[in-house]
């Protein structure tokens, strides 16, 4: 075989190693990215896999740890509620009426225990009202 | 003052657009006048523009709220500097500081550049027709002079997030590259036009990519410190969709420095150096579409808007273009000499481009799964970081052993009978460090792979510089090696750059499989031992800025062996926006950072701490800085450049003649390794 089909069988199976080890790594870490509402009216379907939910801290449901290290809140859609608990480093400006966004697994009880909570506040960078831009406060190591 | 300013975008506008179309459409020879008009427009086009950057600056140092913008980034409380950083920070304005930046870019190729000619001439108007397109989406879609509707007393003021020093730097460095990129852009789609592939091209392109690329570079690793140290999680990269648009024409950027080389030392590459580089500038405004777009929440993102498509709709018609305009040229482009083995240069510069042509497909794939998801199946599907590393691993890894064989390989030739020994020494030398990373209590394989990779690399670039040493001086190696530092230069300083992206993997792969986290709380005057430290909390402190309340934590952190250090992880709270930051410190050291976070104050002196310890960290920045500086130790001309500048093709004297016939004797030299 001369250099340029050796090069191409090369390149053949390094391309099928990597596209498989993609497809590992994308099997293994993939989730569903749902509002509140279709996260609640599919909780069936969704239930034990890992999400990310956006929605509203409903007013009057946020508790936070003294240390800061777990909460407990209600994250509303525009017709459905959804229980949260969360673990795990917070943002500094988690609040009641924020949008954020929450990372975890729906459990069968229907509560939602999220691992990352990343907040959408009314960024300098999106002054007009964020309906969907804005910075994240991330809250733990896998994204920032 | 913003008529002013909004006249002279409108000047900018006209000038660009007819300096564009003269250099483009019209033959110099036949209206040299008109040529000579264009320039001057591209200069009242600079001129115009610095003008428009004069007058937003000073609005935003003088808080002239009569200005939306102002009102919008700025504020009475915050400091000068953080007031102007705002230029920057918001959509128009950093939109205008693009623009300005290629402006002054488009005017120093155009003055400096060493030839003129056709090829020239073209690549002026296609950097012209790039600051038209800026220029009218800023006077259309993002007027940063727009006028208040109602001036208010007070700004809304900078994020508490972006008042960083870093913050000051990464966004312009960032949006320089992105200016930077289009010059060797220009200069493909000008060669590509006038079908003219000359081994000069690569001369002409390949200062500018370099410089291009170190200050991509910069800003991202300026981005990954400000994430490090402003965002509290203990990590730099999270794979974020608008840092991987950084990220993505970096990595091509980096595959056209390579294939440049190849084009230069063996006439070959050529297609996939052109199509690089007008890919790598397609990545830059794809960069821009992701934060523009409203696509993705991000810490980066700005607001939803149509400025966003328009850059789309840009990196759509330069792939179409380009990939028509390679076509067309492809039997031009053709190799000149066939491959005759696996293991010379050329082959190792083809394979690392395949696998950063790999990286980025995957991390676009990565970044773009989201909205391609929602637009297919009405569900957005997301992917961590897992799916990233599981590809970057190998590739990582494949690059690392390509760059440790390089400066033992040849142009065009299998490795000669002494190169070999020496190659089969250095594996001796890769096993040793694996051993040596054991016992020193590394035992993941990565981290082992790592250790060896940076042996081999460590050796094969000793046995090249001693190798090329005694070619020179047989009788006095370190005279040799000297001589061949200074005459090799630009080879070194790759290498210089290879051993920069060793250290930044033994950083990545130290910090990534060796960080250890531990929350803890503890009341004042109590010690603990974490990590082989001994953290010792002295007590609370809480003072007031002008624009914060400052709460700090004091601990001591002492070493078995070293000197204690003061760290101070505190809260501020921002009165303005009326929300807390978290403000990280960190103990650095060769061996590793000690990253600490103040979670809380919990009343009675309690406070809870999020301590990090993240090993090898320092080696990323210094990785970064000898891959920048092997950069800039290239991009320094050659004596025989700087005889040719002084000459500038006239009467050259005899001792510059003696010098390039040195130089050229020399290359061949070079080339034949």
């Amino acid at each position: 075989m001369n250099v340029k089909g050796k090069m191409v069988v090369g390149a053949t199976v390094l391309a099928g190693v990597i596209a498989y080890l993609a497809y590992l790594g994308a099997s293994s870490s993939w989730q569903y990215y749902l509002l509140v509402d279709e996260c609640v009216a599919q909780a069936d379907r969704f239930a034990g896999k890992r999400l990310r939910v956006s929605g509203r801290v409903m007013a009057g449901s946020l508790n936070v740890a003294n240390n800061r290290r777990q909460a407990a809140f209600v994250l509303e859609g525009t017709e459905r509620k959804l229980p949260v608990s969360c673990r795990g480093t917070l943002p500094d400006n988690l609040a009641e009426g924020m949008e954020v966004v929450v990372e975890g697994a729906l459990k069968t009880d229907g509560h939602l225990q999220g691992e990352k909570v990343i907040t959408r506040c009314a960024s300098k960078y999106a002054a007009e009202g964020v309906a969907r831009g804005g910075k994240e406060g991330h809250a733990t190591p896998s994204t920032r | 003052m913003q008529g002013y300013g909004q006249t002279f975008l409108l000047v900018v506008l006209i000038c660009s657009s007819y300096a564009a179309y003269v250099h483009l459409v019209c033959r110099p020879e036949r209206g040299r006048l008109l040529h000579r008009v264009a320039t001057l427009c591209g200069v009242i086009a600079f001129l115009g523009l610095s003008a428009t950057v004069a007058i937003l600056a000073t609005a935003l140092i003088t808080r002239d709220f009569t200005l939306d913008y102002v009102a919008r980034y700025s504020s009475r409380l915050l400091p000068w500097h953080y007031s102007l950083s705002a230029l920057w920070v918001g959509q128009a304005g950093s939109l205008l500081l693009w623009a300005w930046i290629s402006s002054a870019l488009i005017l120093l190729f155009r003055f400096v550049s060493p030839q003129r000619g056709r090829l020239n001439d073209t690549a002026f108007g296609v950097q012209l027709a790039c600051l038209c397109f800026l220029t009218a989406i800023m006077i259309f879609a993002a007027d940063p002079l727009k006028p208040s509707l109602a001036a208010p007393r007070e700004g809304l003021g900078l994020s508490p997030l972006l008042q960083h020093p870093s913050m000051l730097i990464h966004p312009p460095v960032i949006f320089c590259a992105y200016a930077m990129w289009t010059i060797p852009f220009s200069l493909a789609v000008a060669a590509l036009l006038e079908g003219q592939f000359e081994g000069t091209w690569t001369q002409l392109a390949r200062p500018w990519a370099l410089f291009a690329w170190t200050i991509l570079l910069a800003g991202l690793l300026l981005g990954a410190h400000w994430a490090y140290q402003e965002l509290g999680w203990g990590g730099y990269w999270g794979w974020d969709p608008v840092e991987n648009g950084s990220l993505l024409p970096w990595l091509t950027g980096t595959a056209f420095l390579h294939c440049l080389m190849a084009w230069r030392y063996r006439n070959c590459l050529k297609k996939t150096a052109l199509g690089l580089a007008i890919l790598t500038f397609g990545l830059c405004n794809f960069a821009t579409f992701l934060t523009r777009s409203g696509i993705f929440s991000s810490v980066h993102a700005f607001s939803e808007s149509p400025i966003g498509w328009m850059f789309l709709g840009l990196m759509v018609v330069l792939l179409l273009g380009g990939t028509t305009l390679l076509f067309r040229h492809r039997l031009a482009l053709q190799p000149e000499k066939a491959t005759t083995t696996l293991w010379a240069r050329e082959t190792m510069v083809l394979g690392a481009t395949l696998l950063l042509l790999v990286l980025t497909l995957i991390v676009l794939i990565g970044t773009l799964v989201g909205p391609v998801s929602n637009w297919l199946t009405g569900h957005t599907v997301l992917i961590a970081a897992p799916f990233y590393n599981n590809v970057l691993i190998p590739t990582g890894l494949l690059l690392l052993g390509s760059t440790a064989l390089v400066p033992l390989l040849r142009w065009g030739q299998p490795p000669t009978s002494v190169q070999r020994r020496c190659l089969w020494g250095s594996a001796g030398v890769g096993v040793m460090g694996v051993l040596g990373a054991w016992l020193l209590g590394a035992q993941h394989w990565i981290s082992l792979l790592v250790a060896g990779c940076a042996g081999v690399a460590t050796a094969t670039l000793l046995a090249s510089l001693v190798l090329d040493g005694r070619r020179q001086h047989p009788d006095r190696l370190w005279q040799g090696m000297i001589s061949a530092l200074r005459t090799g230069r630009r080879h070194y300083a790759g290498y210089l750059a290879h051993m920069g992206f060793v250290a930044l993997v033994i950083g990545i792969t130290g910090s990534a499989l060796g960080t250890r986290r531990q929350e803890v709380t503890m009341k004042e005057g109590e010690s603990l031992s974490w990590a082989g430290r001994v953290i010792h909390y002295v007590h609370l402190d809480q003072f007031e800025q002008p624009d914060k309340l400052v709460v700090e934590a004091v601990l001591e952190i002492s070493h078995p062996g070293q000197t204690s250090a003061v760290l101070r992880p505190g809260r501020h709270f921002h009165l303005l926006q009326n929300e807390w930051t978290t403000e990280v410190d960190t103990h650095s050291t060769w061996l590793g950072d000690f990253y600490t976070v103040l979670n809380a104050g919990l009343g009675n002196g309690e406070i809870a701490l999020t301590l990090v310890d993240n090993p090898l960290m320092r080696w990323i920045w210094f990785g970064g800085f000898l891959m920048g500086l092997g950069a800039l130790l290239a991009l320094w001309p050659t004596r025989v450049q700087q005889v040719r500048i002084q000459s500038s093709g006239t009467t050259t004297s005899r001792e510059s003649i003696a010098v390039l016939s040195r130089h050229k004797e020399l290359q061949q030299q070079v080339g034949s390794r």
